[in-house]
């Protein structure tokens, strides 16, 4: 059971890591983002082609965080001619489109059948100190995107960026340039996903394009909404609440004596069933965003 | 040959104590239950649920019931590996049969393997599975077998210039490659190979390639409604008139209407034998229907495999599962889906297929 819970841990931890990038476009400087789960598909790919390089870990961030940042770069560049909602099917539109490249790719990504066999980030020891030691790589990092997104947020800078969101031509006329602060959002973002990526393709060992579906962004997107959009420490609580809730399914179906298949039915109900009650009844989340909080605050 | 000796004692005396323990085996499966591979998966699941069920009605395995643990991947890697990881260290099952989608299987078996246990890969068909590591084995002929004999059967047949298409994803990407590499390597050539976008209304516009490069005989492997969709358009198109072959005949025809598939030839797995017969038999009664896809029997045969494998050893250890279902498949293995032998990277090296043509809209052996 320790075992299962460390596992569940780092999976929580990793997810809280791209909720909180999520969280940084559209909770604060309210870009719509359908293709998040690209940015992290960038991670994972560049830690991917390190490895069939024969290169290694400081190698594959390297490669995650640059096609990361050309990732995050295109989706600005979209975002100049766009609308918000449009933007947002554009992103969509790119991230599917990108999964396809890579679903036919050939020999460089592997094609649909993906790159398998990337080490462990820890290979010394037990399993479980392996595992433990992992653990503990994800919660620093986690510790390290909260404390960045947090103090960003604070900061005048952060009140730029809620200024973009709320009224974008205040912003202009405070003399602001909206396509920078947009741009510097989705690159910081963008790699904070992508680092996400390369410690999860390590801990799975495994990268394809069935990872970057659209539905994986939508997963994301419910994890910030349920936790509450606009605030760092709700959104960590939304991702940590529904990966455990979707891990620990199997375990009501043991104890209630379920058939299998009503796994399948619940876990989307949960993930449907949850989203709609929390827009329906509590659109704030878990967590409300505190509005004026200036310089302190959660 | 001292030092043999004592390994022989050391694992007879570790068999004879577990046997006198004798645990109950447990079973772990990790399926697609739901998912865009939930078809597939579900069918696995009545696979292993025949198997067991039997089994566990002629009085189980070591004298216990046997217990089936299935869990639900919905086709995604980390949910995969939340159950595979609950069956592990939670359910403490030796041994996890599963997934369907390769890559699924590939970091699900991975972990497994990893963890000491053993991993029954009985769904995924990719040249990679291979490389999973000591512990997994594969009941599912992996695509150079499939392919491999596609591409001689047709080459005996006398065609030389072949069209492919197959849909893009890791089982049809797999076919290709492995189809067009074993056709080359005969002297034939494949003059365009398609890989279709699953789940389309139309594939006219792949059907019109592969029509203009000229093929003498096309060569095809598709899941059932986006088949039908396929042979309905050849047949709009007269791409009729020049044969078509299907990889997996059942799988390819189950949905398609007869005079859009009447005259094609294919090859399909073989539920001839004794074994399959009374599977399919079995299959028929408990649900009600014919066999929904072709990997309910894979399933079957993995879990039939498995138990056979724990009776052999006496135990439910998974090294002696591992040494049991070496042997066992090392002499061969009467599978419902014919005889299952092992190469020496313990996968399936060999699979009966039965050659079919489908004559007034049914399939027949030829």
């Amino acid at each position: 059971m320790f075992d299962f819970l460390i596992h569940v841990s780092i999976m929580a931890s990793l997810y809280a890591v791209l909720a909180l990038s999520l969280n940084l476009q559209l909770g604060i400087a309210g870009l719509v983002n359908f293709g998040q789960i690209l940015l992290f598909g960038a991670g994972a790919y560049g830690a991917a082609f390190a490895f069939s390089n024969q290169l290694g870990l400081a190698a594959g961030i390297g490669a995650g965080l640059a096609l990361a940042v050309c990732v995050g770069l295109l989706f600005a560049r979209l975002g100049r001619g766009l609308g918000g909602d449009y933007w947002g099917i554009a992103t969509l539109a790119v991230a599917e489109a990108c999964r396809m490249l890579l679903q036919t790719g050939g020999d460089l990504t592997g094609g649909a059948q993906g790159i398998s066999g990337l080490p462990p980030l820890f290979e010394a020891g037990s399993r479980q100190d392996a595992a433990l030691m992992t653990l503990g790589v994800c919660l620093a990092f986690l510790a390290a995107v909260y404390w960045l997104c947090r103090s960003l947020t604070h900061s005048r800078y952060g009140l730029s960026l809620k200024i973009l969101r709320e009224e974008p031509q205040l912003a202009v006329s405070l003399g602001y340039n909206p396509n920078a602060l947009r741009t510097q959002v989705l690159v910081l973002s963008s790699m904070i996903a992508a680092v996400g990526g390369v410690i999860f393709a390590h801990y799975i060992s495994f990268v394809g394009p069935d990872q970057i579906v659209a539905a994986e962004t939508f997963l994301i997107w419910a994890m910030v909404i349920v936790g509450g959009v606009g605030n760092h420490f709700g959104v960590i609580l939304g991702a940590v609440l529904m990966q455990f809730l979707f891990a620990f399914v199997p375990f009501a179906k043991d104890l209630l004596d379920m058939p299998s298949d009503y796994v399948a039915a619940m876990r989307l109900a949960l993930v449907g069933g949850g989203l709609l009650i929390f827009l329906l009844w509590r659109p704030q989340g878990l967590v409300r965003e505190r509005i004026g909080g200036g310089h302190r605050g959660g | 040959m001292k030092r043999g000796m004592l390994l022989a004692a050391t694992v007879s005396l570790a068999a004879m104590a577990s046997a006198a323990l004798a645990e109950p085996l447990k079973i772990g499966a990790v399926l697609s239950l739901s998912g865009p591979s939930a078809t597939a998966g579900e069918d696995q699941r009545r696979g292993i649920e025949l198997a067991v069920e039997e089994i566990n009605a002629a009085g189980g395995v070591l004298s216990e019931p046997v217990q089936l643990i299935i869990e639900d991947s919905g086709g995604r890697v980390p949910s995969a590996l939340d159950a595979a990881k609950k069956l592990v260290t939670v359910d403490d099952v030796p041994v996890v049969l599963g997934e369907y989608s390769s890559g699924i299987t590939i970091p699900m078996g991975t972990y497994v393997v990893q963890e000491g246990r053993i991993h029954l890969n009985m769904g995924s068909s990719s040249g990679k599975v291979r490389d999973i590591g000591e512990n997994s084995f594969s009941v599912i002929g992996l695509d150079r077998v499939s392919s491999g004999y596609a591409a001689q059967d047709l080459y005996d047949l006398g065609y030389r210039k072949i069209a492919v298409i197959t849909p893009n994803n890791a089982f049809g990407q797999g076919v290709a490659q492995e189809f067009n590499q074993a056709f080359g390597g005969l002297g034939g050539e494949v003059v365009s190979s398609v890989l279709y976008t699953e789940g389309q209304t139309s594939y006219r516009r792949e059907l019109q390639q592969m029509d203009r490069t000229q093929p003498d005989a096309y060569f095809y492997s598709a899941y059932g409604k986006e088949a039908a969709t396929i042979n309905r358009e050849a047949f709009e198109l007269g791409l009729n008139q020049t044969q078509w072959y299907a990889g997996y005949m059942s799988m390819c025809t189950s949905d398609s209407q007869p005079e859009y598939i009447e005259g094609q030839i294919g090859y399909d797995l073989n539920f001839i034998g004794d074994n399959g017969q009374a599977y399919e038999a079995a299959y028929q009664e408990r649900y009600g229907e014919p066999f929904v896809t072709s990997f309910s029997g894979y399933a079957y045969d993995a879990a039939k495999m498995i138990m056979k494998a724990a009776e052999h050893a006496g135990s439910t250890d998974p090294e002696a599962l591992r040494t049991a279902l070496t042997e066992i498949g090392g002499t061969g293995f009467e599978g419902a889906t014919g005889t299952i032998l092992f190469d020496e990277s313990r996968q399936r090296s060999k699979q009966p297929y039965l050659k079919q043509k489908i004559v007034d809209g049914k399939a027949q052996a030829r």
